[in-house]
């Protein structure tokens, strides 16, 4: 999938106040629901500090855009189309501070209290929302004597791989472009090293992720872990052959093999039921 | 051969008969509460054989007592009523296995009625739960985004923040009152799924469009409450919250072959993989629709080339 957005107004009055200069916040909005986006900037002109330089409808957008425009800040919709908040956190190259706003997400707010700014949860009142501003402007603050926004990141990422929700999609970057597949269209994947390559019919794909990661998070009616390097769609699977003595290859619809393990073929009997 | 006056034998046959027939009725209690199943038969043999005996010397004891008292003069009589001890004996043990018998009987009949009644109650309620719970799933993404659009539309457009809490209020109400009601019109059904949508409008704009085709005389046509309501949540979730370009939703309603037929069409994008699992919603439908039609009605989805339609026949009479 490639997309081709653009900013929804560009146009952004540029504060050339000298004093303000020194310290003001950049800030992008990524939200879909213009109501919501409105609201934000209505409260945003009460706080001169900060100075908003764009917003954006959909996740895709505003990933591209935050690792353009290096904002120090982004209020980040968790629920958006094309790519959520969370799947744009895994792939960003520039690491804003981050205020999440959600509706109702009831596993990702514990995740995240300690990892984010903040979380606004829609209807917030204007008192809550300078709440945010000033713990965005202390964290900014601390951040100056000395950083810690990198682990941050990488622990919003861990939470999401402890949480038990299974995946739809996977989010990667590849050649500077954003690419989500669907997992239905995944035929295998291979560990290589601290990465996992997943295999399409349109191509090739490196995450950096864990096999355990999308053991876990994958839907097991589909996925089996066929061997310790291998997980493999068994939707896509054509036939399996033996190969060698007392093991098994996975021949898959697009010709590809998978080597199967022992233990592999007890779960894939299993599963298919044979 | 013996022979006594009309007036002895008819003491005798009326007294121990009627005795009997009195001490009989005991033998329900044993009956009643050692239920033969759930205890060892050895235990419930036992516990009849005992009750049995109490109720037999009882009865062969007050009989011979009383006869003894009232005939006491004539000998003949006398020696007749201690030869007749051993078969009056067998005769009431004989008798009151009989009883016995006919109480198990009468007994467990009245178990089973009682359990059949149980049971209807019980599937009466599972069913009452089920459609509760089918139809009390207000989405909370959509009330609190609901909420937080008004909120925004309160500083740049009181007067349609007001009527958006008009429409959210008897939205809301409307889902509630389904506990009451079971059917509703289709008429005032759409009233609602339209405040529905108008709320949606206001959070996605020009992304959502939407369209109502319905025949007249289907407009009273009685559909179960809320029965759209997840099919159109369902449009929304799966393709608006996901598009970028507008979305149009139809829906077509009408009679066609003794039925009622409603369909509900809407595009979206088949490049963008789903977030999350589909078909909750979708199977909850279809299985109110099979519970409250008893499998006579329908409820049919399919998904080609970016057009998503789902396709529900209400029956006409039932």
């Amino acid at each position: 999938m490639d997309f081709d957005g653009g900013c929804i107004s560009g146009d952004y009055f540029v504060s050339t106040n000298v004093l303000n200069a020194m310290h003001m916040i950049r800030m992008i909005i990524v939200e879909d629901e213009k109501p919501a986006r409105d609201l934000l900037k209505a409260y945003l002109e009460k706080f001169p500090g900060i100075e908003l330089i764009a917003e954006y409808d959909n996740g895709f957008d505003g990933l591209k855009a935050i690792n353009e425009s290096k904002p120090d800040a982004v209020f980040l919709d968790v629920q958006m189309p094309k790519l959520t908040g969370f799947e744009m956190l895994e792939v960003l190259e520039h690491h804003p501070e981050v205020i999440f706003t959600t509706a109702y997400d009831q596993f990702a707010i514990k995740a995240f209290e300690q990892n984010v700014v903040d979380y606004l949860l829609k209807p917030f009142s204007k008192d809550r929302f300078s709440e945010a501003i000033s713990r965005l402007e202390a964290r900014i603050d601390s951040k100056k004597e000395g950083g810690g926004e990198e682990t941050r990141i990488e622990k919003i990422k861990m939470h999401l791989a402890e949480s038990d929700e299974k995946i739809h999609r996977v989010v990667i970057k590849k050649t500077g472009k954003i690419h989500v597949i669907s997992t239905n269209d995944i035929n295998y994947l291979e560990a290589q090293d601290d990465y996992v390559m997943i295999y399409t019919d349109e191509g090739r794909y490196l995450k950096q992720q864990t096999m355990k990661y999308f053991e876990k998070h994958l839907d097991p009616q589909q996925f089996v872990r066929v061997h310790r390097s291998y997980i493999a769609n068994i939707t896509r699977i054509e036939r399996i052959e033996p190969y060698e003595k007392s093991n098994f290859i996975l021949i898959l619809k697009d010709g590809n093999k998978v080597p199967v393990s022992r233990s592999g073929m007890q779960v894939l009997k299993e599963n298919l039921d044979f | 051969m013996l022979s006594f006056p009309l007036s002895v034998v008819f003491t005798d046959a009326l007294f121990s008969s009627f005795l009997f027939g009195f001490l009989g009725l005991l033998a329900w209690y044993p009956t009643r509460y050692i239920p033969f199943q759930s205890n060892s038969p050895v235990y419930s043999i036992l516990a009849h054989v005992v009750a049995g005996l109490l109720v037999l010397a009882a009865w062969v004891l007050v009989t011979v007592g009383v006869l003894n008292v009232i005939f006491g003069s004539q000998e003949a009589y006398l020696e007749f009523l201690n030869r007749s001890l051993v078969w009056r004996a067998t005769l009431g043990g004989l008798l009151y296995l009989v009883l016995v018998l006919i109480y198990y009987l009468v007994s467990n009949n009245q178990k089973l009625q009682e359990r059949m009644q149980q049971e209807e109650r019980l599937r009466g309620l599972v069913r009452e739960a089920e459609l509760s719970m089918l139809k009390s799933q207000i989405n909370p993404h959509f009330l609190f985004n609901s909420l937080n659009s008004i909120s925004s539309l309160t500083m740049s457009n009181p007067d349609e923040a007001r009527d958006m809490i008009i429409r959210l209020s008897d939205f809301l109400r409307y889902s509630l009152k389904h506990r009451e009601n079971e059917y509703v019109p289709l008429k005032e059904e759409l009233r609602r799924i339209k405040d529905y949508l108008a709320i949606e409008k206001i959070r996605f704009g020009e992304k959502l469009q939407y369209e109502f085709n319905i025949s007249g005389e289907s407009e009273e046509f009685q559909v179960p409450t809320m029965i759209f309501q997840p099919l159109f949540e369902n449009a929304i979730r799966h393709s608006v919250y996901e598009a970028v370009k507008p979305v149009l939703i139809r829906f077509d309603c009408g009679p066609e072959n003794g039925f009622i037929k409603a369909v509900i069409t809407n595009d979206f994008d088949p490049e963008v993989p789903t977030r999350d699992g589909t078909g909750v919603g979708l199977q909850n439908v279809r299985q109110r629709i099979d519970l409250a039609y008893r499998g006579k009605g329908s409820a049919r989805w399919t998904s080609t080339e970016g057009v998503f339609q789902v396709t529900i026949l209400f029956p006409r009479m039932f």
